[in-house]
C-alpha cells in the first residue's frame, strides 16, 4: 500500500548554501597538496579528480531533490489536484525541470573540463582549468537558485499537509463557510480544529479519526465553499472541490437551516446543485445542522421545498449506486451546539458508507477467498456426553462483586517498591501450595552424594514410610518371639559339649592337615637375610629352641641338613643357598670345596658340549649355522648401525650465539 | 473479557505463558508487569505460577494441559518438575513426557474433554494424553498444518483456528471438538493463532497488536462478556468484510 507522507523529503539547501556545501565538501574530500616538480599526468590526475568530485556531489544533490519530490501523475489522482491546486502543477514542473537541466549542463561542463584538463601543460595551467570549471557549475546552480528556494517552500507546506489516506474508509463533510462542519468534526473526532463565528475559519484540509462498529474512520473537514463559478473559486475553495472529486467517501453536506450563517438556505441548496455531480456514486447525506435555532419543522413552505428537492436529489445518488430508493438518513437534523443527533449523523454516514464498501467487495473476486472466515461453524452433536465449561465459582462470585472488594497488591506493585524491574527479583516459591507454609522455604539440594536427590524424591514417601515401619514391627516382635524360644534350648548336656568338642578339634586338624599339603617347596618358612644379619639362626639354634618347647628336633634338622646338602650339590654355588644351615664348620668345608667346584661354575656356557655332538668345534659351528639362520634380513633396506653415518657436523649448542662481534650470551 | 498485552514488546504472549481453567503458567521475564497482568486478572481463582520448562521461557510452545494435567517434555528439569508440582493443586497431574516431538505446545491442542494433537506423535504419548488430561485424542491437521497446537486455539465453550481453515474442515473440527470454531487472526493478521492468544473459559488475553475487530471476534466465539459466536455472521459481519477483503 502506497503511504501518502511527504514528512521525508530531504531539506532543499538555497542556491547559495548549495554551493557552499558542494566546493567545502570538495575541498575536505579530495587532496589538497600539490607541487611543481610533480610529473605531469599526476597533476592532471589531481585536478581532473577535483573537477570529477564536484560533478558528483552536484549529480548526487540534486537528483536527490529530482526524486524526492513526487511526480504529479504517478500519486494519487486526489493528491495530484491537491498539489496542483496548492502549488500550481505548472510551476511545480518547470522547478523540477530547471533543476534536471542544470543537472545535465553540470555533467556536460565537467566532461568538457575534464578533456581540456588531459592537454594542460602545468600546474598552474591545470588550476586554472580546475577554477574555471568549478566556476562554471556554481553560475549554474546560482541561476537556478530561485526555483531551489520554490521547492523548500513547497516542502515545507507539504510536510504540513495533513496524511490522508485516499483508499481508507473516508467521511468528507462539506457546505458553505460558518455552517458547524469543523463544530461537527471536533464533537465526532479529537482532531481539535480551530472554531470561530466566522467564515473561512478553516483554510486547508483537517484530518480526524473516529470508531465505528471496530472499524477506524478518517474524517476530513474541508473549507467552505461558495457558490460561484468554477474558475472564480479561490484555493482554499478548490482544497475541498478536488477532496470532493476524488476521495470515495461518504459526503456529509451540512446545511445551516437557520441561516446564521449569513447565507439564505437558497444559495446554499443552489451551491448544493452546482456540485451535486461531485456527489454522484457516493453515500451522500444532508445534514441540517443548528436546529437549536431553527427547527426543521418550523421552516417556510418555500426554504421547505428547497429542502426536499435537495432530498430527492441525494436520493438519486443513492439509487444510482443501486440502492433502494429508501429516503430515511438522507436528510438527517442535528445541533452541534446541545449535541443532538451528532452521534446519529455519524452512525448514519459511516453505516452508508460500509454498506456501500461492502456492497463492492461482494462483488470482487477477493471475497471467496475469506468466506471461510464469514462462517461459525457450530457442532453436531456426535455422542450424549456433556461438555460442560469449567468456571470455578470464585470468578462467578468476583464478577458479581467487581468493584467492592479493594485492589489486590500486585507483583508489580511490589517491584516498584523494591527498586524496580532488574533490581527486584520474586520468591518463585512465594506461592508453593504445601502441606506446611514453613517448608515454603526450605532449601532442597539438587545433588547430594553425588545422587541426584529428585531420583529419590517419591510423593508417596509417607505412606511407604509408614507401611515400612509397620513390617519392621511385626519383623522386631517375631524375632522376639523367636529369641525367647532360643533361651529355652541354651543348656548343653555334657554329652552333647563334648560332642561338640570333638566335632570343633576334628575341624582344625583337617584344616591344618590341608594347610600342611598346600604347603609347597617355596611357602616353607625361611629367614631371609636381612632379618639375620648375626647369622643366629642356625640349625642348633633351632634343636635348641625345639627342645625347650619340648620337642623332638631330630627330624627337623635333619631335614634341614639333608635339603642343605641337596641344594649345595645342585646349585653349585653355596652362598645363594638356606642361611639357616650355616655354621662354623660348615664354612671351613665349603671353601674348600667351592675352589673345586668354582672351575666347573666358571666354564663358559659355549665350551659345554651339548650331547649328540663331537666336540668343540663342531659346537661352534652348528651355534654359527644357527645364529645366521635365526639373524633377520633388512628386507625393507630400513637405516640400520651398519650405515654409514655422518654425524652433526656442526652441533647446535655449540656454535649458536657464538657470533664475531658480540653477543655470546643469545643462544 | 479479553485483554491486551505485551512480553518484552513481543506480541506473542501464548509462546510465554499456558493458561488453562485450573492454572496459569507465566514465563519469567525481565520485570514484573506482564506476570501482573495474569496475576491482576487470575491470582484470586487459580495459581499464577512463573516458571520455565527446559531452562526456555517459551513455556506455552514446550507444555500441553487442561485442568486435569500438565503435560511437560523430557527436557524439562527434575526442578523446574518440582517447582511446578509444588506450586500447582494436587488434583493437577504434571507428568513429564519421553517424546520426540518436544514442543509439545506446538503439537497438542487441548479443551477439557477433546484434544487434536500432531499426527506423527508416538501411540505411547497418545496414551498418556488420553490418560493424564483425560481427554478423547484425535490426530489431525489444520489448514493443512500439522502443527496443531500453533494453529489452533479453543476453550470448553469456543475455538479460533487458522484463517485459511476451509469451511468444510470448520465444519469437521467443529463436531469433533463440540464447540464452535471461527476462522480467524490475532495480532493484526498472524496466522499462528496459539501464539498470540491465550484463553480458557471466563477470560483470554492477546496480544497488544490484535486490532479491534479481531478482539471482537476473540470475545464472541470465546463467549466472553456475554457474546455469543452467532454476532460474528450478525452484526460484524459488514465490519469483517471490510477489514479483511
Amino acid at each position: 500500500m502506497v503511504q501518502y507522507n511527504f514528512k521525508k523529503i530531504t531539506v532543499v539547501p538555497s542556491g547559495k548554501d548549495f554551493i557552499d556545501i558542494i566546493l567545502s565538501r570538495t575541498q575536505r574530500q579530495t587532496p589538497t597538496v600539490v607541487h611543481k616538480g610533480y610529473a605531469i599526468s599526476r597533476l592532471r590526475q589531481f585536478y581532473m579528480r577535483k573537477v570529477r568530485f564536484t560533478q558528483q556531489n552536484f549529480h548526487e544533490k540534486l537528483s536527490t531533490i529530482i526524486e524526492e519530490f513526487p511526480r504529479l501523475d504517478d500519486i494519487h489522482p486526489f493528491y495530484g489536484d491537491l498539489l496542483h491546486v496548492l502549488y500550481n502543477k505548472d510551476h511545480y514542473k518547470l522547478a523540477l525541470g530547471q533543476i534536471n537541466t542544470a543537472r545535465n549542463i553540470i555533467g556536460k561542463i565537467a566532461k568538457d573540463y575534464v578533456r581540456l584538463l588531459k592537454y594542460g601543460d602545468s600546474l598552474y595551467r591545470c588550476k586554472c582549468l580546475k577554477v574555471a570549471a568549478l566556476g562554471r557549475m556554481c553560475t549554474v546552480v546560482k541561476r537556478i537558485g530561485p526555483s531551489l528556494a520554490y521547492l523548500e517552500q513547497i516542502r515545507q507546506h507539504m510536510a504540513r499537509l495533513p496524511s490522508i489516506d485516499p483508499n481508507a474508509r473516508t467521511i468528507l463533510i462539506c457546505g458553505y463557510p460558518n455552517v458547524g462542519k469543523s463544530s461537527f468534526i471536533n464533537k465526532i473526532t479529537r482532531a481539535d480544529v480551530d472554531v470561530q463565528p466566522y467564515a473561512f475559519t478553516t483554510k486547508s484540509l483537517f484530518v480526524g479519526h473516529t470508531d465505528y462498529k471496530y472499524l477506524r474512520y478518517q474524517v476530513i473537514d474541508t473549507p467552505g465553499i461558495l457558490d460561484r463559478p468554477f474558475e472564480d473559486r479561490n484555493i482554499i475553495e478548490m482544497c475541498s472541490i478536488t477532496a470532493l472529486a476524488h476521495l470515495r467517501a461518504a459526503v456529509l453536506f451540512f446545511l445551516d437551516i437557520s441561516g446564521s450563517c449569513g447565507y439564505s438556505i437558497t444559495q446554499q441548496a443552489a451551491l448544493f446543485h452546482s456540485i451535486k455531480s461531485l456527489f454522484m456514486n457516493k453515500p451522500l447525506i444532508i445534514v441540517c445542522n443548528k436546529i437549536d435555532l431553527q427547527p426543521l419543522d418550523g421552516l417556510s413552505e418555500e426554504d421547505m421545498k428547497m429542502v426536499t428537492d435537495m432530498k430527492t436529489e441525494a436520493i438519486k445518488t443513492l439509487v444510482a449506486q443501486g440502492g433502494e430508493p429508501n429516503d430515511d438518513g438522507v436528510l438527517l437534523t442535528m445541533s452541534t451546539l446541545t449535541d443532538d443527533g451528532v452521534i446519529s449523523v455519524k452512525n448514519a454516514a459511516c453505516e452508508r458508507l460500509l454498506n456501500q464498501r461492502v456492497e463492492i467487495k461482494m462483488k470482487s473476486k477477493k471475497i471467496n477467498d475469506c468466506l471461510n472466515r464469514f462462517h461459525v461453524a457450530i457442532p453436531k452433536p456426535r455422542d450424549d456426553k456433556e461438555r460442560p465449561p469449567c468456571i470455578p465459582q470464585a470468578v462467578l462470585e468476583t464478577r458479581v462483586k467487581e468493584n467492592s472488594d479493594q485492589k489486590r497488591k500486585l507483583e508489580k506493585d511490589l517491584e516498584n517498591e523494591n527498586g524496580g524491574a532488574g533490581v527486584y527479583s520474586a520468591s518463585l516459591r512465594k506461592h508453593y501450595i504445601l502441606a506446611n507454609d514453613d517448608w515454603k522455604e526450605d532449601l532442597m539440594p539438587e545433588i547430594l552424594d553425588g545422587h541426584n536427590v529428585y531420583d529419590f524424591v517419591d510423593p508417596d514417601i509417607l505412606n511407604r514410610l509408614e507401611e515400612l515401619e509397620r513390617e519392621e514391627g511385626l519383623r522386631l516382635e517375631a524375632e522376639e518371639n523367636e529369641a525367647e524360644f532360643e533361651m529355652d534350648g541354651n543348656e548343653l548336656t555334657a554329652e552333647e559339649s563334648e560332642a561338640l568338642a570333638e566335632i570343633r578339634k576334628r575341624k582344625s586338624l583337617l584344616i591344618q592337615e590341608h594347610r600342611i599339603k598346600k604347603s609347597t617347596a617355596e611357602s616353607r618358612p625361611t629367614v631371609p637375610r636381612k632379618f639375620d644379619k648375626e647369622r643366629k639362626f642356625t640349625i642348633k639354634r633351632m634343636g635348641r629352641q625345639l627342645s625347650s618347647l619340648g620337642l623332638n628336633p631330630t627330624a627337623a634338622i635333619n631335614r634341614a641338613t639333608c635339603k642343605r646338602k641337596r641344594s649345595s650339590t645342585r646349585d653349585g654355588d653355596g652362598d645363594g643357598g638356606n642361611a639357616m644351615d650355616i655354621d662354623v664348620e660348615q664354612v671351613k668345608r665349603r671353601k674348600l670345596r667351592n675352589t673345586r667346584e668354582s672351575k666347573l661354575a666358571n666354564r663358559h656356557p659355549r665350551d659345554i658340549v651339548p650331547l649328540g655332538i663331537k666336540d668343540s668345534e663342531q659346537a661352534r659351528q652348528a651355534r654359527k649355522i644357527k645364529w645366521k639362520a635365526e639373524k633377520l634380513r633388512n628386507k625393507a633396506a630400513r637405516r640400520g648401525e651398519a650405515d654409514r653415518v655422518i654425524p652433526n657436523l656442526k652441533p647446535k649448542h655449540l656454535f649458536s650465539g657464538k657470533r664475531s662481534i658480540g653477543k655470546t650470551q643469545r643462544r | 473479557m479479553a485483554t491486551r498485552l505485551q512480553f518484552e514488546n513481543c506480541c506473542d504472549i501464548g509462546v510465554f505463558s499456558k493458561l488453562s481453567n485450573a492454572y496459569c503458567l507465566v514465563a519469567i521475564g525481565g520485570s514484573e508487569s506482564f506476570y501482573s497482568v495474569f496475576e491482576s486478572e487470575l491470582a484470586n481463582v487459580i495459581p499464577v505460577v512463573k516458571t520455565s520448562i527446559a531452562g526456555t521461557r517459551i513455556i506455552g510452545r514446550m507444555c500441553a494441559g487442561n485442568k486435569n494435567g500438565l503435560l511437560v517434555p523430557h527436557s524439562t528439569t527434575d526442578q523446574e518438575l518440582m517447582h511446578l508440582r509444588n506450586s500447582l493443586p494436587d488434583q493437577v497431574v504434571v507428568q513429564r513426557i519421553e517424546e520426540r516431538l518436544s514442543a509439545l505446545g506446538n503439537c497438542i491442542a487441548c479443551n477439557d474433554y477433546v484434544a487434536l494433537t500432531h499426527p506423527d506423535l508416538d501411540r505411547e504419548t497418545e496414551e498418556l494424553i488420553a490418560d493424564i488430561l483425560g481427554v478423547e485424542v484425535f490426530r489431525q491437521t489444520v489448514a493443512g498444518n500439522i502443527l496443531v497446537g500453533s494453529y489452533c486455539l479453543f476453550s470448553n465453550k469456543g475455538g479460533l483456528v487458522h484463517p485459511h481453515t476451509s469451511v468444510e474442515d470448520l465444519d469437521e473440527l467443529s463436531t469433533l471438538l463440540q464447540v464452535p470454531l471461527v476462522a480467524g487472526t490475532v495480532n493484526r493478521g498472524s496466522e499462528v493463532i496459539a501464539a498470540g492468544l491465550t484463553a480458557n473459559d471466563w477470560t483470554a488475553f492477546c496480544g497488544s497488536d490484535t486490532t479491534a475487530t479481531e478482539l471482537s471476534v476473540i470475545e464472541s466465539v470465546f463467549k466472553l462478556r456475554e457474546s455469543q459466536p452467532s454476532m460474528i455472521v450478525n452484526e460484524m459481519r459488514k465490519s469483517l468484510i471490510d477489514s479483511y477483503v
